[in-house]
């Protein structure tokens, strides 16, 4: 796990060459950036609709100027607009936070950087950025980076899935059988409405490039297996792999997100693009 | 047990070979250690059943190399022991005498001969016991029938050396008979030489018991038996037992602590035994040499211990004169000619005659003390030899103490008031001593005494001048020789003493003496040095006891007297090992004996190797395991860059000093780091300037800045290049490497200790410059000069006079008018010149005394960087001005009058570049300034 400096250092350095982000690209008309209109009566700025005096309000509420033109007294009302809340998750397995070479990062790092890259355009965007299931909530404002990067940085609990509507990012190598993620990622789906699997994986792990006599094991298990030529199951391997990302593409699609993969050897500013790219494509769903 | 020529120390290891194919099948059964691989993506396989899941089978080779590595380890432990010539279990079991000759012979081959006695037990029983019998004798002889058990045996012929005498077979023979001992079997390991005792040594054994032999001569050159010296060199006889083939050995001329001098070649034809090496050496280096030695022989056979009795003799010099010029005294070219090879006593004629020496030498003594005639002409007679220099006083009063009677003259030849020329020698007759030498052509003799001329006179001449009359006669005075030279021994009345010849003459003259050997017939010799059984020197061992003089020569070697260098009453005497021994070869050993061949006496115990192989196979073993688990792929790259490292590290560290031995183009302050000089051999080195400490902190660090600022400036503008200058103790330090001493006084200056005056006064007188500063010329309404002279006392002052304008230091670099320092106008004293006489004029005509107020010093004082320090009084142009005063101070001191004379050069170059210039003064004779100046243009007159 890299160090909190390092990786700051390394999301800022792609939060840099990444245009803005802006999740209301498609709704241009938003004249506040940062604040979405929640489509009901509340504090905004947004006028939203005049309705009838009732005992309950206050005297000082009532918009006289409206009030003037019949007998009836009307308060005005806005439209309720808060923040976006983007909240990110990374996979704490070992096999996650795990390289097959000392040239690349391992992968939680390199999800890590990515999406504090992601938070830093985000939360300069006015939106509100944490981690799920973190020991903070979201937060906005100049603090919110610094918050989310010592929060990717401690390992989060589950998923279960945030109080509110939130935009997730769900970061893992997602190996574990589909049906096992599947359950694991409903109660989420049925919360957020939209989100983002972020695939982030080894080459070692595209290539399987070993022979001979082999004795595998995986990190954070116990258990090991040994093949006595390890060519012979390559093919089934790469057959496998390519089968459960195919799954995990439709996975995504059944919940209505989206599905980014990365792959360590890859430049991280590609990795963080793509990742933008999907982001804002939610931005005219919302 | 017994297995072909194999004998097994623990034939019960061996069962061990059976479990090899159990290894086999075990080795066959476990593959190789699989490569260990983390992979997360594993969990997709979690399901997948592996389709060969067949382990990977043990490569041949390698089952191979690991079955080789147990068997071999096997075989190791059963303690294998190779030996062709062990007895069989089966012949009948009783005690095994082995006879060794332990003398200098069988020292080169000594390990053989060990060897093949340590197998006399082999293939005999465990409890068969071994007798010994050495057959060099000593005062306590090895008991023969000691019964030694197998391990006794075994530590007791391993702590056996040969010794530096010879065999005594019969001796050995008369103790085993008394000893009663009746051996089942003999072995007789001999160092196979002298068949006239080995002969009836070998049969007197064969009655008593089946016999074996194993001998083993001496292969190469077996002794050297003989030295002959003389004056030019040493000739070394060498000996050898075999004699079939042509070799060459070399002999090394060793002085005593063991240098090598000479070495010469001894070169054996085929078909013979004898071969000499021929040493010429100086006799200088001669006298130095204690011992020659076979090159890379370890016998004390082959070492001749050279004792002084062959070499040097002892001389008496007896001088006439005294005179104090040691160069012209005769005593000096006697000494030179003969020290090298004699040693020589100088002093009263009597003590003289009492020390006994080999030959009394006397330099034109008129006529010896009436007294001690009567003694020197017994000395003489009793085989002394007295060589005598004429001279002066013997041609104005001799005495009857010469070979011939002379005449009451010397005769001079070639003086102002003679027809002849001085003669050169004629040749040397037949008869004399110095025949063979060749008389250099230009030796002359100017003066020389004259004989009568007597019937004996042409036999008792030694040499004549070319003229015929004598120049050295000898005659025989009972058993020595009386020799005089007719000439004195020093160059006065000839060129003898220049010559070579005249030490030939010398050394052939003392060779007529006796030589010390006759002369302490009972003197006793202790040992110092002992020659030990393999050819090393020692200190005395303990059984060596002295010996008296007259038994050199008739003393063979033995324990008692080991050979070696024994000190005595005239210097030492050496007692050589083989001295005259033939060494023969015994070629027909009685039939009967068994004669071991050297492949039979030999055995090898091959369980030390075969373990090692084993060892080496498992290491290769683990190698190869580990390559095949994949263990060294990781680490490959480290390895390469550790062993690449560990490659380049000494590389690197050479490369360090030739770095620093690169130019530093900085001498005010170099950077370099080298060893600390003393500081006189680094001024020595280098020129540089110098002050003298003063005690006063700041002031002395004024002056060392301000002495940095001329250096610099000198650096840099002038190709004198002095180094850093250097803070002198007056006191203590080396001045006379510094050109020029600056003293800058502080304000209250300590006067100076006596001591530094003193060396102050013998520097300046030396040829030194100092240069004092008292730095007081920006006082007001003093001299500067006040209190200089408490300050120095007693400085040898010379009169003093302000610099003239027109003086050698004006423009000795820069031209100057004026020399302002810090304060401008202030006098410059230097020593005057016009009261003085050139003779008096010392230091190439430099100032030994410079002595100004104008604080020159914070003038020139810069920092680290080169920036100005001080004020001063008219800014940087007085600055400037004072530097160049610096240089053409430091030009004065360096150059002298040189460029006093250089002034005039310009206008002797235009007077020789002239054509016809100097012919034109030659023709009017007169010499006026037109001439000199008024350039000659060719034509011009017309």
């Amino acid at each position: 796990m890299t160090t909190l400096a390092a990786l700051r250092a390394e999301a800022e350095t792609l939060a840099r060459q990444l245009p803005d982000l802006s999740l209301q690209a498609e709704a241009a008309d938003l004249v506040h950036p940062g604040a979405a209109g929640r489509k009901r009566a509340g504090s905004g700025e947004q006028f939203w609709q005049y309705r009838r005096y009732a005992q309950t309000d206050a005297a000082d509420r009532i918009d006289w100027r409206r009030s003037a033109r019949g007998d009836e007294y009307y308060v005005r009302e806005t439209e309720l607009e808060t923040a976006r809340t983007i909240l990110f998750w990374v996979d704490p397995e070992a096999g996650f936070d795990w390289r097959g070479d000392e040239d690349h990062p391992t992968k939680a790092d390199r999800a890590r950087v990515l999406m504090l890259a992601l938070g830093i355009l985000l939360s300069k965007e006015g939106e509100r950025v944490g981690v799920l299931n973190g020991p903070r909530p979201a937060a906005l404002g100049k603090a919110a980076p610094d918050r989310l990067a010592e929060d990717l940085l401690t390992p989060p609990s589950g998923l279960t899935p945030p109080r509110s509507n939130a935009l997730s990012i769900v970061a893992s190598d997602f190996y574990d059988p589909l049906p096992e993620w599947r359950a694991r990622l409903a109660p989420l789906a049925a919360k957020c409405r939209h989100g983002v699997l972020l695939c982030v994986s080894d080459p070692i792990e595209h290539e399987f490039p070993f022979t001979g006599r082999t004795k595998f094991s995986r990190p954070g298990s116990l258990l090991d297996r040994i093949f006595g030529r390890a060519e012979s199951v390559r093919d089934e391997y790469l057959a496998r792999f390519e089968q459960q990302r195919e799954g995990l593409q439709a996975l995504a699609s059944q919940m209505g997100w989206t599905l980014v993969t990365h792959r360590t050897d890859q430049d991280a500013l590609q990795g963080a693009a793509t990742l933008a790219l999907a982001l804002e494509q939610f931005g005219g769903k919302a | 047990m017994t297995l072909g020529p194999f004998l097994f120390g623990a034939p019960l290891a061996l069962i061990g070979l059976i479990a090899l194919p159990i290894i086999w099948w075990v080795l066959r059964a476990t593959p190789p250690t699989p490569k260990a691989v983390e992979l997360p993506s594993l969990r997709l396989l979690d399901d997948v059943d592996p389709n060969e899941e067949t382990p990977a089978k043990t490569p041949w080779w390698l089952l191979l190399l690991r079955l080789a590595a147990a068997a071999l380890a096997i075989l190791g432990l059963s303690l294998p022991l190779y030996a062709p010539g062990a007895q069989s279990g089966d012949a009948p079991s009783g005690p095994v005498l082995v006879v060794i000759d332990d003398g200098w012979t069988s020292a080169e081959r000594w390990s053989e001969l060990r060897d093949a006695a340590l197998i006399a037990l082999d293939g005999e029983d465990r409890d068969t016991p071994a007798h010994l019998l050495l057959t060099a004798p000593r005062t306590l002889n090895t008991d023969p029938s000691e019964r030694l058990s197998r391990a006794d045996f075994t530590a007791r012929l391993r702590s056996l050396e040969p010794y530096p005498w010879t065999v005594d077979r019969e001796d050995a023979l008369a103790r085993l008979n008394e000893s009663g001992l009746q051996p089942s079997r003999i072995l007789y390991a001999s160092n196979g030489l002298d068949p006239e005792t080995a002969e009836p040594f070998v049969r007197a054994l064969m009655a008593k018991a089946p016999l074996a032999v194993y001998a083993a001569p001496p292969r190469g050159p077996a002794a050297i038996t003989s030295l002959s010296a003389n004056a030019g060199g040493a000739i070394v006889t060498l000996r050898r037992a075999e004699d079939r083939s042509a070799n060459d050995y070399f002999v090394s001329a060793l002085t005593l602590d063991g240098a090598a001098l000479a070495t010469a070649e001894a070169s054996f034809a085929s078909g013979e035994r004898e071969a000499t090496a021929t040493f010429t050496l100086p006799p200088a280096a001669l006298s130095r040499i204690t011992r020659f030695q076979v090159t890379g022989s370890a016998s004390p056979g082959t070492i001749w211990l050279w004792d002084s009795a062959d070499r040097s003799r002892r001389i008496g010099l007896v001088s006439g004169d005294a005179t104090a010029q040691p160069l012209l005294s005769d005593m000096h070219y006697i000494r030179k000619a003969l020290e090298p090879f004699a040693s020589i006593t100088e002093g009263d004629l009597t003590a003289l005659i009492e020390d006994n020496p080999d030959a009394i030498i006397l330099t034109d003594i008129g006529q010896i003390d009436p007294s001690v005639v009567g003694a020197l002409t017994d000395w003489v007679e009793e085989g002394g030899a007295l060589i005598r220099f004429a001279g002066p006083r013997m041609a104005a009063n001799g005495d009857t103490l010469v070979p011939a009677p002379l005449r009451r003259a010397s005769r001079a030849i070639g003086g102002a008031l003679t027809w002849e020329t001085p003669q050169a020698l004629g040749e040397f007759p037949e008869t004399s001593p110095f025949a063979g030498l060749t008389p250099p052509e230009d030796i002359r003799v100017r003066q020389q005494v004259l004989a009568r001329p007597g019937p004996e006179l042409a036999r008792r001449t030694w040499a004549r001048l070319a003229d015929g009359s004598p120049l050295v006669t000898a005659d025989q005075r009972g058993r020595g020789t009386l020799i005089l030279f007719h000439v004195t021994a020093g160059p006065d009345w000839s060129d003898l003493a220049y010559s070579g010849l005249f030490v030939d003459m010398l050394r052939r003259s003392i060779a007529a003496g006796k030589g010390e050997a006759v002369a302490d017939a009972e003197g006793l010799y202790t040992p110092r040095l002992t020659l030990n059984g393999r050819g090393q020197l020692s200190p005395a061992s303990t059984g060596a006891t002295p010996l008296v003089a007259s038994d050199f020569g008739v003393t063979d070697p033995s324990e008692t007297h080991p050979p070696g260098l024994y000190q005595g009453p005239a210097g030492t005497r050496a007692l050589n090992t083989a001295v005259d021994y033939q060494p023969i070869i015994v070629e027909d050993w009685p039939s009967g004996a068994t004669l071991l061949g050297d492949a039979e006496a030999r055995t090898m115990r091959l369980a030390g190797p075969l373990l090692g192989l084993a060892a080496i196979l498992l290491a290769l073993d683990i190698i190869v395991a580990l390559s095949i688990a994949g263990r060294f792929q990781g680490r490959r790259k480290t390895t390469t860059a550790a062993f690449l490292f560990a490659l380049s590290a000494p590389i690197g560290l050479q490369s360090q000093p030739a770095e620093a031995q690169g130019f530093q183009f900085d001498p005010p302050r170099p950077a370099v780091q080298r060893d600390p000089l003393p500081k006189d051999i680094e001024a020595a080195l280098d020129m540089r300037l110098a002050y003298i400490e003063t005690g006063d902190a700041r002031t002395d660090r004024r002056t060392r800045e301000g002495l940095n600022g001329v250096t610099l400036t000198l650096f840099r503008r002038t190709s004198v290049e002095p180094a850093e200058p250097h803070a002198v103790n007056a006191d203590t330090d080396a001045l006379d490497v510094y050109p020029i001493l600056f003293l800058v006084l502080p304000d209250n200056p300590e006067p100076m200790s006596e001591t530094a005056i003193a060396r102050l006064n013998a520097y300046m007188r030396g040829g030194g410059t100092l240069f004092i500063d008292t730095r007081a010329g920006g006082t007001i309404g003093q001299s500067g000069f006040d209190g200089l002279g408490e300050t120095l006392p007693g400085l040898d002052t010379p009169q003093l006079t302000p610099t003239p304008d027109e003086h050698v230091l004006t423009k000795s670099f820069y031209l100057l008018s004026s020399f302002p320092g810090r304060y401008a106008g202030r006098p410059l004293w230097i020593e005057a010149t016009s009261g003085t006489s050139r003779d008096e004029r010392r230091g190439d005509g430099v100032s030994r005394l410079l002595v100004t107020d104008a604080d020159y010093v914070s003038a020139w004082a810069v920092d680290d960087r080169g920036r100005s320090l001080y004020s001063v009084d008219g800014g940087d142009e007085q600055r400037e001005r004072a530097l160049r005063f610096g240089v053409n101070l430091v030009m004065y001191v360096l150059t002298g009058n040189y460029k006093e004379d250089q002034v005039h050069i310009p206008a002797l170059l235009e007077r020789l570049g002239e054509e016809g210039g100097v012919g034109d003064f030659e023709n009017d004779g007169v010499l006026d300034l037109d001439d000199i100046v008024r350039p000659v243009r060719p034509g011009a007159d017309e």
